[in-house]
């Protein structure tokens, strides 16, 4: 069975952990509980009929006192950038995550997640301009929900297949260069 | 290793491993009951324990490891935390350190047990208070636009009932002053300075409020003492919107006072010439006078942009600061939009 390592980034309390919880235990807790370090699940899914396992690296969440150590990302096939859709300090802290990153990770197939969907008639504070910078780099923007579980699926689902086409595309690249 | 160094490292949940030439693992010490649930065996003293594949977390960390052991560095290198799960889904926050030690390659993993729950209770309460810093700063965002609003409807009613004498309209006093936002925006003024233009420069001609009907309203020529009275509105609006420590209003005076100032020097009440004139009156000058030309007025038909744009030309460098007057063309787009949003009434 293929395994790919993928890591979730971005600002504390943005929803990183509950959006991991919510794939791979099916469970939501209101309450929020930081982490610290990495904390490492494993979800198998299949993926244009393969079976795959991802390895999903929870990172801490980035604050004044925490950093993303990039060696984190060491053989990472995909990421997922979170972002607060309430918080809107939390997509700026996910672009500049993003930029670091890509630095170390190269151009490996990611996602950005905007959580915390389920408040979007409420407390909703995404900007328009945000979103067109991660586009124009490329980014699929899926909007989650923890809580209610709204995209959660489809944003893991979405980077496997990603990940999946980078690896196909890589391997037949690497073939027509022989 | 001593038996009793063993017996100490054990009982400190820390398991110390030896890294051979050919990158396999020796265990040095006695190692703690949690090793066994993730190597399946209660390993011994000197076995060679295949370390990779048990966490996923260290064989990431084993690629920096080699790297830290080929430099011989001789400050340990720290994984950072990670948590771990038994089988029987216990957690175990761990750590991992590479270390040169007596010439050797040492690799140690450490249970942090309590000093890790501890790292977790102070940083929940910085996080905590963080959060609840953010959600207060929105509370306060929220209710600062809620002023503003506030502010700008008082300003638009006050507006209105001077209004009513000298029959502006509503329109073209929004105009106004989205003109001078989009112009302020355009100088990279900051966001409560852009603001504070857009509901200020409305109020330039406030002070008309005290200027007698027989001079306001009367249809034909004034007269020059007639002239000279009228000339007092500048005074009385910034009279009127002086002495508070708001600055919007601070902005409005300013304005109220000097809008019929002229870069050259000629203009009233006071003279002013070049950037004597605050910024803010300058600006409002250049789009007051546009407004009125490309606008129909009860004693004037409106002019086309063109000739609108022609006249005002002439003015650059007399009337108007030649470097707003760039920005106002640059930014036109943007002042015919507007123009073409807030359409006057038909009458």
């Amino acid at each position: 069975m293929v395994q790919k390592k993928i890591c979730l980034l971005g600002a504390f309390a943005v929803g990183k952990t509950s959006l991991v919880m919510r794939y791979v235990n099916s469970i939501f807790g209101e309450k929020y509980h930081t982490t610290v370090g990495v904390k490492i699940d494993k979800k198998q899914l299949v993926a244009d009929g393969e079976e795959i396992t991802l390895m999903i690296w929870d990172l801490a969440g980035q604050d004044d006192l925490t950093r993303l150590r990039t060696s984190y990302l060491r053989g990472v096939s995909g990421y997922v950038i979170v972002a607060d859709g309430t918080r809107p300090f939390s997509l700026n802290t996910a672009i500049n995550m993003h930029k670091e990153a890509r630095e170390y990770t190269g151009d490996v197939p990611f996602i950005v997640a905007i959580n915390k969907a389920d408040l979007r008639e409420e407390q909703w504070q995404v900007e328009e301009e945000q979103l067109k910078a991660l586009e124009d780099d490329g980014a699929t923007i899926i909007l989650t929900s923890a809580k209610t579980g709204d995209g959660v699926e489809e944003m893991f689902q979405k980077l496997t297949q990603n990940m999946l086409a980078f690896d196909s595309e890589n391997t037949s690249s690497d073939t027509e260069r022989k | 290793m001593s038996a009793i160094l063993s017996k100490v490292l054990q009982s400190m949940n820390i398991v110390v491993f030896h890294r051979l030439e050919d990158k396999t693992f020796q265990l040095l010490n006695s190692p703690p009951p949690w090793l066994e649930h993730f190597c399946g065996h209660q390993a011994s003293v000197n076995e060679v324990v295949p370390v990779e594949g048990i966490f996923p977390f260290l064989d990431c960390f084993l690629e920096e490891a080699e790297e830290f052991w080929e430099s011989k560095v001789s400050t340990p290198h720290r994984s950072g935390p990670w948590v771990d799960f038994t089988p029987h889904g216990e957690e175990i926050p761990l750590e991992a350190i590479a270390l040169w030690e007596d010439d050797k390659p040492l690799l140690v993993l450490q249970d942090l047990g309590e000093e890790y729950y501890n790292e977790v209770v102070r940083l929940q309460g910085f996080r905590d208070g963080a959060l609840n810093k953010e959600s207060l700063e929105k509370e306060i965002l929220s209710q600062t636009k809620q002023i503003r609003i506030r502010e700008e409807e008082i300003a638009m009613k006050l507006l209105s009932a001077a209004g009513h004498r000298d029959h502006e309209t509503a329109e073209h006093v929004r105009r106004i002053g989205l003109y001078a936002e989009v112009i302020a925006e355009a100088l990279n003024w900051d966001k409560a300075a852009t603001a504070d233009i857009r509901i200020a420069a409305p109020m330039h001609d406030i002070g008309k409020i005290g200027i007698p009907d027989r001079v306001l309203l009367k249809p034909g020529k004034l007269t020059e003492e007639e002239f000279e009275e009228m000339k007092e509105h500048a005074a009385i609006g910034a009279d009127m919107l002086s002495g508070t420590n708001i600055p919007l209003l601070n902005t409005a005076s300013e304005i109220a006072m000097c809008h019929h100032e002229k870069w050259d020097g000629t203009g009233y009440p006071k003279g002013l010439s070049g950037k004597e004139i605050p910024e803010s009156a300058r600006i409002t000058t250049i789009v007051d006078v546009y407004d009125a030309l490309v606008h129909r007025r009860v004693y004037k038909e409106a002019s086309s942009e063109e000739t609108a744009l022609k006249i005002m030309g002439q003015m650059v460098g007399k009337h108007f600061d030649p470097e707003l007057y760039q920005v106002f063309l640059d930014n036109l787009d943007q002042i015919r939009n507007i123009k073409e949003t807030y359409v006057e009434p038909s009458s």
